[in-house]
């Protein structure tokens, strides 16, 4: 401790007054090193040796006064009445500052109890515990009044009081202090709810802004906040004071639309001319793009408020509509396609076109050479990816070497972002060509089998989730089936192919008779014209002749539903000539095994049936003339 | 008013050796102030927890000062170990304080 010295010697200089006085104590005090003390201004007080009080020297006199004076002003700055109460809680002192103010005063309250006191906020159970405390003699803090003061107000009082005792521990009665918190009170009282208010706003998940008439972010939550500064396009730096709708207006580029539908619709709901106002639109950040649904909505009669901006965050809907819509589109492409090569660049485009992915290639597992062969592609117009998917050209990857054969032995996508794709990815791996920073490469696949891979390139390439994974496993199968699927309509178009050489090589036209016999379908036939055949049977036409037997026989072989061979018929020429043919058939069945027709071919035979006809005649010629002179 | 009182003493006082003193004050005089603070440097210095110290203020105990011979504040005085000796005024004196203690330099 350091206490200071008393600036000046009071002996020197204090007043007149004071001197004389010390000349008194000096004379009272007989002990000389007192007196010298005294005289070195050494000395607060002297003890009266009559009546056995201290006498203060002025030095220490006004050092106390100002003491109390000082401990008083503390005191006033913690209350504002100090009051007393007799063994009957009845008020014998009430003293403050602002007596004044509510009516408190000494004539209003002296002789009076607490409960005597016009106060409304006690009830009667209030008062019981209130004086029930007071019998028990305890310290109360606190206790909260209302009351209205002269002039009408209402007043909010907090009394806290602690009991008396004398020297022989009687209670004597109370003392306390008051404070008026009324100000307290109805600043609690404005300020609630406000700040209730804006801590639910801030507890909100969704940005949520507040538009005065003019488009001036009167006020935005926490989520506002952060989603102005962590994302770009329309809304970036938007905060409290700035105007969202010139940055609406403002907005250039791929935002310049979105801008100008979101200003026009704020306007609209400002005016008064909507209540409701809903936009759905893009927002890129670090994490990728995300998609937002703003909903406008005006608010009236709360000052300069007039609407109300909010944002759900809607990117998980909509990249999940973006991949159902892909999965249409595949499917619509697969429909559509009439060859494999179509199907797999139209698959390969929309997938690419939907992501925003630069090119797409598919390799087929050549199942008997092992590896993974380059079949088609599609890339966006570039000189880069042009080159890209030229070099692919040729490609060929065994099951386990780079990212195509890697899929194809796990069958698991594999996904290559940024910086990780030096990990891992051989010399032969995607898109190390075109020096993009991402690969996406997922497997095709039919009846549980890897039948090739799909690989995409991209800088855009991003880190999949699990609804991306589900389209990507439904696209790949859906891919396998079809080409699957087309692998079997090729095999049996080459096999038609193949029958219809060898049908051609021994027949010269193909028919086809419904159940009663009449032709429904000739291809190939020189002897009857289409409109002269459709609808007849066979012995319905004109100038047809049987062979041998007659139609009797070939009728009774159709009833039973026979296969025939080399039914042979004739034809009367204009010429008056004939023109020979020979038809095989067999019955046809349905899947429920009904009988529908018959069908089968037919062949020229005229020439070899004229040979026939010229031997005979010939043999019979011969016959005649050798006849006689074998006779 | 303020009822200041001050007892002091070591932790394992030796009987023979502790110094027992009673200083006399009024309240927050200047000079009160001043010997209470030179007193705690002294035994602090000196004395250590070897002492034994009662403040008194005499505007609270007026008749125990004039019991004891208090004739001004501050005033100390030292009752044991003898011989007993008391210095008046706020102790800057602090050569005189020491002598009254017993206590060399």
């Amino acid at each position: 401790m350091d206490l200071a010295l008393p600036r000046s010697n009071p002996a020197l200089s204090g007043t007149n007054a004071e001197r004389g006085f010390k000349k008194a104590i000096l004379r009272l005090v007989k002990g000389g090193p007192e007196r010298l003390a005294i005289e070195a201004g050494q000395i607060d007080a002297i003890i009266d040796p009559v009546s056995g009080n201290a006498i203060l020297l002025p030095e220490a006199q006004r050092a106390l006064i100002e003491r109390k004076v000082g401990f008083r002003s503390l005191i006033g700055l913690a209350f504002d009445w100090y009051w007393e109460q007799d063994e009957r809680y009845r008020f014998v002192s009430h003293r403050g500052a602002a007596d004044d103010a509510d009516g408190s005063t000494e004539e209003g309250i002296i002789g009076k109890a607490l409960w005597d006191l016009s106060i409304d906020n006690m009830s009667e159970a209030d008062w019981r515990t209130h004086r029930q405390q007071l019998e028990w003699r305890v310290i109360f803090r606190d206790l909260e009044i209302r009351r209205a003061d002269r002039a009408g107000e209402v007043r909010y009082l907090s009394i806290s009081g602690e009991p008396i005792f004398d020297d022989r521990n009687q209670f004597k009665g109370y003392r306390g202090i008051t404070r008026d918190i009324t100000e307290r009170k109805h600043a609690e009282a404005l300020v609630g709810p406000h700040r209730l208010a804006r801590t639910i706003l801030d507890a909100l998940a969704a940005p949520i802004a507040i538009l005065d008439q003019d488009g001036v972010v009167l006020s935005a939550n926490q989520a506002w906040r952060a989603f102005a500064a962590t994302h770009s396009g329309i809304g970036t730096g938007v905060v409290a004071g700035s105007d969202y709708l010139a940055a609406c207006d403002n907005a250039c580029a791929a935002e310049q639309a979105d801008g100008t539908a979101i200003a026009a619709g704020i306007r609209q709901v400002i005016g008064g001319e909507r209540a409701l106002f809903r936009y759905d639109y893009a927002c890129d950040s670090a994490a990728g793009r995300s998609w937002f649904a703003l909903s406008v909505t005006r608010i009236t009669g709360n000052g300069n408020a007039s609407a109300v901006l909010s944002c759900e965050d809607i990117t998980e809907r909509k990249r999940g509509e973006l991949l159902l819509g892909l999965e249409f589109t595949v499917a619509r492409c697969l429909a559509d396609a009439g060859t494999a090569a179509a199907a797999l660049q139209a698959v390969i485009r929309a997938i690419c076109e939907t992501q925003g992915w630069d090119c797409g290639r598919y390799f087929r597992l050549d199942q008997s050479a092992g590896v993974l062969r380059f079949a088609e592609s599609w890339g966006v117009p570039s000189a880069v990816v042009g080159q890209f998917l030229e070099k692919s050209r040729g490609m060929v990857f065994r099951p386990g070497a780079g990212l195509a054969g890697r899929v194809c032995q796990s069958g698991q996508p594999l996904w290559v972002l940024g910086s990780t794709r030096g990990a891992g990815v051989s010399p032969t791996a995607l898109a190390p060509e075109t020096g993009e920073n991402g690969a996406c490469v997922f497997p095709v696949t039919a009846e549980d089998k890897v039948i090739g891979v799909l690989a995409f390139s991209s800088s855009d390439v991003g880190e999949p989730d699990d609804r991306m994974l589900q389209a990507v496993h439904s696209i790949g199968s859906q891919l396998g089936r079809f080409l699957l699927r087309q692998q079997t309509v090729d095999a049996l178009r080459r096999s038609e192919a193949r029958f219809r050489v060898l049908n051609d090589l021994t027949s010269d036209w193909y028919w086809e008779q419904d159940s009663d016999f009449r032709f429904t379908q000739v291809v190939g036939c020189s002897a009857f014209g289409a409109a002269d055949i459709l609808g007849m049977t066979h012995w319905d036409l004109p100038n047809v002749v049987p062979a041998d037997g007659g139609w009797s026989e070939h009728k009774s072989q159709l009833a039973a539903r026979w296969s025939f061979c080399d039914f042979e018929f004739a034809t009367v020429q204009p010429g008056g000539t004939h023109a020979y043919y020979s038809i095989c058939g067999e019955p046809v069945y349905d899947e429920a095994g009904a009988f529908t027709g018959y069908c089968g071919t037919g062949v020229d035979i005229t020439k070899r049936k004229r040979a026939e006809i010229a031997l005979r005649e010939s043999e019979a010629r011969l016959r005649a003339l050798a006849g006689p002179s074998s006779d | 008013m303020v009822r200041k009182r001050k007892d002091r003493s070591a932790s394992e006082p030796a009987a023979a050796t502790a110094v027992v003193m009673v200083l006399y004050i009024t309240d927050s005089g200047p000079n009160s102030l001043r010997a209470v603070a030179n007193l705690e440097a002294i035994c602090k210095e000196h004395l250590q927890d070897n002492f034994r110290l009662e403040i008194i203020d005499v505007l609270e105990y007026p008749l125990r000062a004039l019991a004891d011979g208090i004739v001004v504040t501050p005033s100390l005085a030292k009752l044991s170990p003898s011989p007993a000796a008391t210095v008046v005024g706020n102790l800057s004196d602090r050569s005189g304080v020491l002598r009254a203690l017993g206590i060399a330099e």
